[in-house]
């Protein structure tokens, strides 16, 4: 099956991008794994969802309240502002940042930071089940969004490994495999480690 | 050096003060002006007649009223079914400190439609002019003259008309919505009046040909929405009925003004329209509608928005027309209304055309990059490097 174009790179690094969305407000759930292309076609990079956002295209530009009581006395609120002001599907802009947590080469699927960032223009697929499945059969990932710097990795890994456990013939089972592998990664921070294995459990 | 904040604030401190006063005698003159002109009211087709034979005697600018002076209408029944096409323009000029003589023209094209099917398009269409036919008019005895400064912004309000017409007739093809085209700014190029006979006609008879005759032509009800107007011209008949005989000598000597200050906002902004009501329709009597405008002559009326004070404009053709002027009546209010004060297409349209000082930095790097690549000189003014650089 064809996996989803969603939305193109509109900035990168070696450890992140930005995609802005096809469509207004369409954009995957935070934690998704999702890939993008690169100028060397054989390779594409893999990262997970994070910190989505809709706002105005322009620089400085800030959306401004517009539901209410029209002049005619009807009143309007969320889908019939967009309704109302179509306007708004051209001048506002949905993106996401996405955490860099691997790469595929070749058909080889590497845990590791891409040797180049995903190309600036290029287009971004949502994985669909199959590739995530492929992705999350090991854990070396882990160790890449926990050190990342960023205030939301506890929460970006706990739904990526949940959502990677709901696709597992035998779920325990990989629930119990990835709580091991984040018991040895977070050995010396048992606070972290017990918030994590509580969102995994709950 | 910083500005003298001590200094000015005083300045502006006393500025206000005798505005106040300005007002309160501003307001004396506003009530005087429309008792008059509710007396007059009732002889509109007289006082036309009269400012159009005057027109050109006139130490003032007139308007020629197309029905009794003081009708007011209330905002038209309407359900916001409606296309908007909209245009706006900007321009790089030419600057001859450049390394290369050049201009650039952007066009934001506008369209948005309400109703049961909405959706909306945004884009804008840039042009640049470099070569010599380009950049020189000339006329048949052979006489040049140099695109740039006024006669660029003349080809840019030319094209917008232009491309509003285009657009309109592409949005036809597709749509089934009534349509309505609008331009921000005023239809009557009082810009060309200045210039050489041979240059005004050649803008002004491609923009009322190709632009005005193609909207008629299309059968699409065409206006301009003016914010914040400062035309004086309905204040020209008030003018006129409290000094009615006007002679060539008296324009000479110079009459005096009775109602000094007062322009057609100050006029209609005293609370004769109510939210959402629009004036009487207004014949322009400036001198380039009368003469060189024929059937696309240019009348408007003034409009409440709420927030301010619109001017809006629109062809004979369509001023002809009371379902159109309604139409238009309705939409001008309800694009202000969208808009938060101002007609969302064209805010839409300005975004679209407008060059900032950023585009224009990225747009002369493209140039000199492409003289360098075609191992042309690039080397600008020293001058311009001056200008563009503080040296301390």
């Amino acid at each position: 099956m064809q996996e989803q174009r969603i939305g193109e790179v509109i900035e990168a690094s070696s450890t992140q991008w930005t995609t802005g969305a096809y469509e207004l407000l369409n954009a995957p759930p935070f934690g998704s794994l999702i890939k993008a292309g690169c100028y060397d076609n054989d390779l594409c990079v893999y990262g997970l969802v994070y910190d989505i956002r809709t706002g105005s295209r322009d620089l400085g530009g800030k959306a401004m309240v517009r539901g209410g009581r029209r002049y005619d006395g009807s009143e309007f609120y969320d889908d019939q502002i967009y309704s109302e002001h179509p306007d708004l599907a051209a001048v506002l802009q949905t993106e996401w940042s996405a955490l860099v947590i691997g790469y595929e080469r070749a058909g080889r699927i590497i845990h590791y930071l891409p040797p180049q960032p995903p190309t600036v223009h290029y287009s971004v697929h949502l994985c669909d089940d199959n590739t995530v499945h492929r992705f999350t059969q090991h854990c070396d990932f882990f160790r890449m969004v926990l050190h990342a710097n960023l205030p939301i990795v506890d929460e970006l890994l706990g739904t990526a490994i949940r959502n990677a456990a709901e696709l597992q013939a035998n779920r325990r089972e990989y629930e119990l495999y990835a709580g091991r592998e984040l018991a040895r990664l977070l050995r010396d921070d048992y606070d972290r480690l017990r918030v994590l294995v509580r969102m995994l459990t709950s | 050096m910083p500005l003298d904040f001590n200094q000015v604030g005083q300045q502006i401190k006393r500025m206000g003060g005798d505005l106040r006063q300005t007002a309160n005698e501003h307001d004396q003159l506003v009530a005087t002006a429309w008792a008059n002109l509710e007396k007059e009211s009732p002889r509109w087709e007289h006082w036309a007649r009269h400012a159009e034979e005057n027109y050109l005697r006139s130490p003032w600018l007139l308007a020629a009223p197309a029905e009794p002076i003081t009708n007011r209408y209330r905002l038209p029944k309407f359900a916001p079914n409606y296309c908007l096409a909209a245009v706006d323009g900007s321009q790089i000029d030419l600057d001859r400190h450049w390394a290369v003589e050049c201009f650039l023209i952007n066009l934001g094209l506008v369209t948005i439609q309400y109703g049961q099917q909405p959706y909306s398009k945004l884009h804008s269409v840039p042009a640049l002019h470099y070569n010599d036919q380009e950049l020189l008019l000339r006329d048949k005895d052979g006489r040049s003259y140099k695109m740039a400064g006024a006669l660029v912004h003349a080809e840019r309000d030319t094209r917008e008309g232009i491309a509003l017409a285009s657009l309109a007739q592409e949005i036809l093809a597709t749509s089934t919505a009534p349509l309505v085209a609008m331009q921000d700014g005023t239809l009557i190029r009082w810009s060309l009046s200045g210039l050489d006979p041979w240059v005004r006609s050649h803008f002004l008879q491609r923009y009322l040909d190709q632009g005005l005759a193609a909207l008629r032509a299309a059968d699409v009800p065409t206006c301009s929405y003016i914010s914040h107007p400062k035309a004086p011209e309905v204040t020209g008949i008030a003018r006129l009925i409290a000094k009615p005989i006007l002679n060539n000598a008296s324009k000479a000597e110079g009459i005096i003004d009775p109602y000094p200050g007062i322009n057609d906002t100050k006029l209609f902004g005293n609370g004769w329209l109510g939210d959402g009501e629009r004036s009487a329709l207004f014949k322009s009597l400036s001198k380039i509608n009368v003469e060189e405008y024929g059937e696309h002559a240019i009348y408007f009326f003034y409009l409440n928005v709420g927030a301010e004070l619109a001017r809006i404009e629109m062809p004979e053709w369509v001023a002809q027309r009371p379902e159109w002027v309604d139409l238009i009546h309705a939409v001008a209010y309800d694009q202000a209304h969208r808009g938060g004060g101002y007609p969302v297409a064209l805010a839409r349209a300005h975004e679209q055309a407008v060059v900032r000082e950023s585009d224009r930095r990225v747009f002369r790097q493209m140039i000199e990059q492409a003289l360098w690549h075609a191992r042309l000189s690039n080397g600008s003014s020293l001058k311009q490097d001056a200008k563009a650089q503080v040296r301390v």
